[in-house]
């Protein structure tokens, strides 16, 4: 598993932006795209905590979001808090790049989300 | 197009089968359906299977040539489906295509999954494969975390509760313990998981805020159907005949973040929609249904999606008991996904099942819903992203 970077397509046809990648604009069936990358903090979209843990992690529970950036990408990332309670939705969480998992004692760096204030 | 008709059902009891092979549950299912149906020396001339994991969980592939073969009912065309947890629903499709196209008579479709050989960090694991492989499922996201932010959502923005999840729960459960073939035959009370100090210890946070009883289990099970032309039907066995009366599939994004409205199952409200139009029926004529609920918020939002009650209502019709046996319309009078059990290529197959049987008016009055006449079915891919209904009406 390779460290997972976020790429943005915005639609050059409509401008609606993309995260995964399609080969078709959800909208408009676009096929033109311009690659952006996440830019500033990025907003709370939806939040849990999991305590059943898949094959892979050690953790005792993870959180895991979904939050927009400022230009409109959306991704999952893991929210660096130790309780939902300093969490709500709307809130504002700083993006940093750390390991996400381990596998074979490698990191995988990816999307962790640092709440703000 | 010919109009096709069940004429033959099985099921086998789901829960922990370490006795059995997933080909051996497969043919106990098959087998079922086949002495249901009299068929006799009939000859059924395709088989399609629906599994999800045979290729992970069991390292074996080319299920549906092995079932076929164990069966014995060579050389009919054989065909595995695997479309998540709804393979059960999509290779029923499958068969009542090849039936109403001409193409095949007889069809027998089979569903099943043995996912209690593996370890629930390994199942859980399974499951989360259906998530999108880059911007998913690394961050160690599950199909329970998912269900998670989707409860979340639906509390802050469509009046859901938690004491609605637990009417759910309870009701399921209520209904699992009259069911022979159900994985958790036990009562539950409100009390025990809710109410109590001590319900923290007993009903723990899965994924909050769902919790160990807003989900169902992991279980091993199967069930078949045997398909005809309704033409036929008469012919070939003296069963009631239920008839397809409609399906409809959809599907929607991999991925929850790209939904414009998260809360909005889109792919449950466009199959739900094809299925009524197609069977020339409306919700309101559904005497029984068998809902996804793999989670408990999912009979909820779903009851809403399938037109049962409007957006935010589904919520109160639970708290009601609407949805309960003997109330407006009766959901998961089998004790649904919660109850029976989710050997996720079991499930869609294990609903047409059960709605037959309720069709048929042949289950035990506690479970019989009087005089049944239309059923509907969904069974729900993914994270919602490939969705099926059937509308199942007993034959005049």
């Amino acid at each position: 598993m390779s460290n997972l970077q976020i790429t943005g397509y915005k639609c050059k046809h409509c401008g609606r932006i993309h995260y995964p990648r399609h080969e078709q604009c959800l909208q408009c069936h676009g096929r033109e795209f311009e690659s952006i990358a996440p830019e500033g903090n990025a907003t709370l979209l939806a939040y849990t905590q999991i305590f059943n843990l898949p094959w892979g992690f050690d953790e005792r529970f993870l959180i895991i979001g979904v939050a927009q950036f400022g230009n409109g990408i959306k991704s999952m990332g893991q929210i660096k808090a130790e309780s939902l309670d300093q969490l709500h939705t709307g809130m504002q969480l700083r993006p940093v790049w750390e390991p996400v998992r381990y596998v074979y004692g490698e990191p995988v760096y990816g999307l962790k989300l640092e709440p703000m204030g | 197009m010919r109009d096709v008709a069940i004429i033959g059902v099985g099921m086998i009891p789901f829960g922990r089968r370490d006795q059995d092979s997933l080909i051996d549950m497969l043919a106990y299912a098959s087998m079922k359906a086949l002495d249901d149906a009299h068929l006799g020396d009939k000859a059924v001339d395709a088989v399609y299977v629906a599994n999800m994991g045979g290729g992970i969980l069991q390292h074996q592939t080319g299920i549906a040539s092995a079932l076929v073969d164990r069966l014995s009912l060579l050389p009919a065309a054989a065909d595995l489906v695997e479309n998540g947890p709804a393979s059960g629903a999509s290779a029923i499709k499958n068969g009542v295509q090849a039936i109403a196209s001409g193409y095949s008579d007889v069809v027998l479709v089979a569903g099943g999954e043995k996912m209690r050989e593996v370890t629930g960090w390994r199942a859980t694991d399974f499951v989360a494969t259906l998530t999108h492989p880059e911007s998913e499922y690394p961050y160690g996201i599950t199909l329970p975390g998912m269900a998670g932010m989707f409860t979340r959502l639906y509390m802050e923005q469509h009046g859901l509760t938690a004491e609605a999840l637990v009417a759910v729960a309870i009701k399921n459960q209520e209904m699992g313990a009259l069911n022979p073939y159900a994985h958790v035959e036990m009562m539950i009370t409100k009390e025990g998981i809710f109410d109590s100090p001590h319900s923290v210890v007993n009903n723990p946070l899965v994924a909050d805020p769902l919790r160990l009883y807003d989900a169902c289990p992991v279980s091993d099970g199967a069930a078949a159907v045997l398909m005809c032309p309704l033409e036929m039907a008469r012919e070939l066995t003296e069963k009631q005949p239920v008839v397809v009366a409609g399906f409809g599939q959809a599907t929607d994004t991999h991925t929850l973040q790209e939904r414009d409205d998260p809360t909005d199952l889109k792919a449950v409200r466009l199959a739900a929609q094809q299925a009524f139009d197609r069977a020339k029926l409306k919700p309101s004529d559904v005497d029984v249904a068998e809902l996804h609920d793999a989670f408990t918020v999912l009979e909820i939002a779903e009851s809403e999606h399938v037109g049962f009650f409007g957006k935010g209502e589904g919520s109160k019709a639970a708290l009601a008991g609407l949805t309960r046996f003997g109330g407006k319309i009766p959901i998961n009078v089998s004790g649904g996904l919660k109850a029976r059990g989710h050997p996720v290529g079991a499930t869609g197959v294990a609903q047409v099942v059960e709605i037959t049987w309720q069709l048929r008016h042949e289950l035990p009055k506690e479970r019989q819903v009087k005089n049944a006449k239309v059923g509907l079915t969904v069974n729900f891919g993914g994270f919602g992203n490939n969705v099926l209904a059937f509308v199942l009406r007993r034959a005049s």
